[in-house]
């Protein structure tokens, strides 16, 4: 019989995405092999991921900052107000922001439009994106929600949503990925980047 | 292109089986019900990742079993290449020589498929909803890429009926029109583009299967949406489909489906300028579909220069001795490596040659040579 510390630990770890009963019980032997430290740590950790860490009331990402305050991303004084990526999830952001090319704001869904799931335009942050835009410090919003069905729809329903207001809306490129060779494109991709080629002449042109 | 071995693993009724098909044809004999459709439908599963009748995965898993398994060896321009696919908990999976395909386009490439079964007989005189679905097999077997398109068009097409069911605001339903007059345009090139290679081609099969004086015709075109269908591009018909779909707004939302759009559109096949569903004779019917199913085979030998694996599954039942004949002589002259069904040997005779192998099929269990 194993104990049924042991077998309370097992049932929470297999509760992970992505893991199974196996592999939580291979888990749950490492953290009873390691040092008691290691455990301390672990829970602690836990804890202190529910209990410190919220969302940001501005952007809806993810801060641990004092409650009621904005997180780093919209505080940062060095960041540009004037443009304001709509990103589906945390990840997205992450991802995004990887590329240190952009220096705007954010502003995350946390889901896209799906009506096969229920899910509509109230169940987005939407309303709080629009509030953010009544500010009128904004002057173009990027749409960055993945090239799928839902996410092209969820697009183009924040098009039609800012474009009166007098917003610039612009939507992320797609096409081929850096690096990558042709022939290993999808033909769906392939398509896409085709009929969004660009012209190849010089931008400053010599007079 | 050539088949060279094909294994079959707790695929519907059948017992676990590997075969070595012939290069030339390869006839299985057997009882209704024993199990020879199923052998064929493993094979078009494999190719094509459709199943050829089930409208549920889980019904080609054998009853009492978890998942099943399809191999096929492939010669593929020159070189081996093995399929895979396995079928679990009403899902699948894909593997290219043993690791999992990444994309369609990688379990796709060059090989391709062209089945002809009893129901494909009876198109001409069904419903709408049949014959798009033998014009998408078409076109699917022409471009695989459309697989993946008319799955995003589905999807569009579900989200939006649930949005006219559920009343939503006209907000939230304008973005899924737009989404789906995209999808749907991308469908009508892809048909459009299709009739155009097949049109001429299959005209001219019927004429070769003769018998009948007058000709056949093949078309196709939206329905209920003003437009120039043969020379619009793919934006205008986007935005003529969205504007449809806006005219029609109010209806849809009474009726709580969709009105408009390629799940609606139906093949036109008409013969000596009548309708061919409402003039046709049974025999002239069957002979539309075959010149189809000859044009489609011609067509894609054309486009990529390998022909098809045919795959019949007891047509030669279903065809008079003339027709049959026909089909036969010209199975055994096109040279395509061809699968066939059939209840009674006799009638396949003439497409089999020295190379020709038999099996026989019963209870689920295949034997070579004949019963």
């Amino acid at each position: 019989m194993t104990p049924d510390a042991l077998n309370r630990l097992v049932a929470q770890l297999s509760k992970l995405p992505g893991i199974g009963e196996k592999t939580a019980q291979r888990l749950a032997f490492h953290v009873l092999r390691s040092p008691p430290e290691y455990a301390r740590n672990l829970s602690q950790a836990l804890l202190e991921v529910v209990d410190k860490v919220r969302l940001c009331p501005r952007c809806f990402s993810l801060t641990d900052g004092p409650t009621d305050q904005p997180c780093g991303f919209c505080t940062d004084t060095r960041r540009d107000d004037k443009v304001l990526c709509v990103v589906e999830g945390i990840a997205d952001e992450l991802a995004i922001e990887r590329t240190r090319e952009f220096r705007g704001r954010y502003h995350v869904l946390h889901g896209v439009l799906s009506p096969l799931e229920g899910v509509g335009p109230d169940q987005l942050r939407i309303r709080e994106l629009l509030v953010r835009l009544e500010s009128g410090a904004i002057d173009e919003v990027i749409v960055a929600t993945n090239p799928d069905v839902e996410g092209e729809a969820t697009a183009l329903y924040l098009v039609r949503l800012l474009r009166p207001m007098g917003i610039k809306v612009t939507r992320l490129a797609q096409g081929i990925p850096m690096g990558g060779d042709l022939e290993y494109a999808d033909q769906a991709t392939l398509a896409r980047a085709l009929a969004a080629r660009r012209d190849l002449e010089p931008r400053v042109r010599v007079r | 292109m050539r088949l060279l071995e094909l294994r079959c693993e707790r695929f519907r009724n059948l017992d676990e089986v590997t075969l070595t098909p012939s290069p030339g044809a390869t006839v299985a004999v057997g009882h209704n019900g024993a199990g020879k459709t199923n052998l064929l439908e493993a094979l078009y599963y494999l190719a094509t990742l459709k199943p050829l009748r089930a409208s549920k995965l889980s019904e080609l898993v054998r009853h009492g079993e978890a998942s099943a398994k399809v191999t096929g060896r492939f010669l593929l321009s020159g070189a081996e290449r093995e399929l895979q696919v396995e079928i679990f908990e009403g899902s699948r999976a894909a593997y290219v020589d043993g690791k999992r395909a990444p994309s369609f386009d990688d379990y796709f490439g060059g090989v391709s498929v062209v089945a002809f079964t009893p129901d494909d007989l009876m198109v001409v005189k069904g419903s709408p909803e049949g014959r798009r679905a033998f014009l998408d097999r078409a076109v699917f077997n022409r471009f695989p890429a459309f697989l993946a398109e008319s799955r995003a068009y589905a999807k569009a097409l579900k989200s939006r009926n649930r949005l006219l069911k559920d009343q939503a605001p006209a907000a939230h339903l304008v973005a899924w029109d737009e989404t789906l007059a995209k999808t749907g345009a991308r469908l009508w090139t892809r048909r459009r583009a299709l009739m155009g290679e097949l049109q001429a081609r299959a005209v001219e099969a019927f004429q070769r299967i003769g018998r009948t004086e007058s000709g056949a015709s093949f078309s196709y075109a939206p329905a209920k949406v003003e437009l120039d269908f043969a020379a619009a591009s793919e934006e205008a018909l986007a935005q003529a489909l969205q504007a449809a779909l806006a005219a029609r707004a109010l209806r849809d939302l009474e009726r709580g489906h969709t009105s408009v759009g390629p799940h609606v559109d139906d093949l036109e096949l008409g013969l000596g300028g009548q309708s061919a569903r409402a003039f046709a004779s049974q025999g002239q019917a069957r002979a539309i579909v075959l010149a189809w199913k000859v044009a489609e085979i011609e067509n894609l030998h054309a486009a990529s220069g390998v022909l098809p694996l045919l795959l019949l599954d007891d047509v030669s039942s279903e065809l008079d001795p003339d027709r049959n004949a026909f089909l036969m002589a010209y199975l055994h002259d096109s040279g395509a490596q061809t699968l066939l069904t059939t209840t009674d040997p006799s009638l396949v005779k003439r497409a089999a040659g020295p190379q020709t192998v038999w099996l026989s099929v019963a209870g689920g269990k295949v034997t070579k040579g004949l019963p």
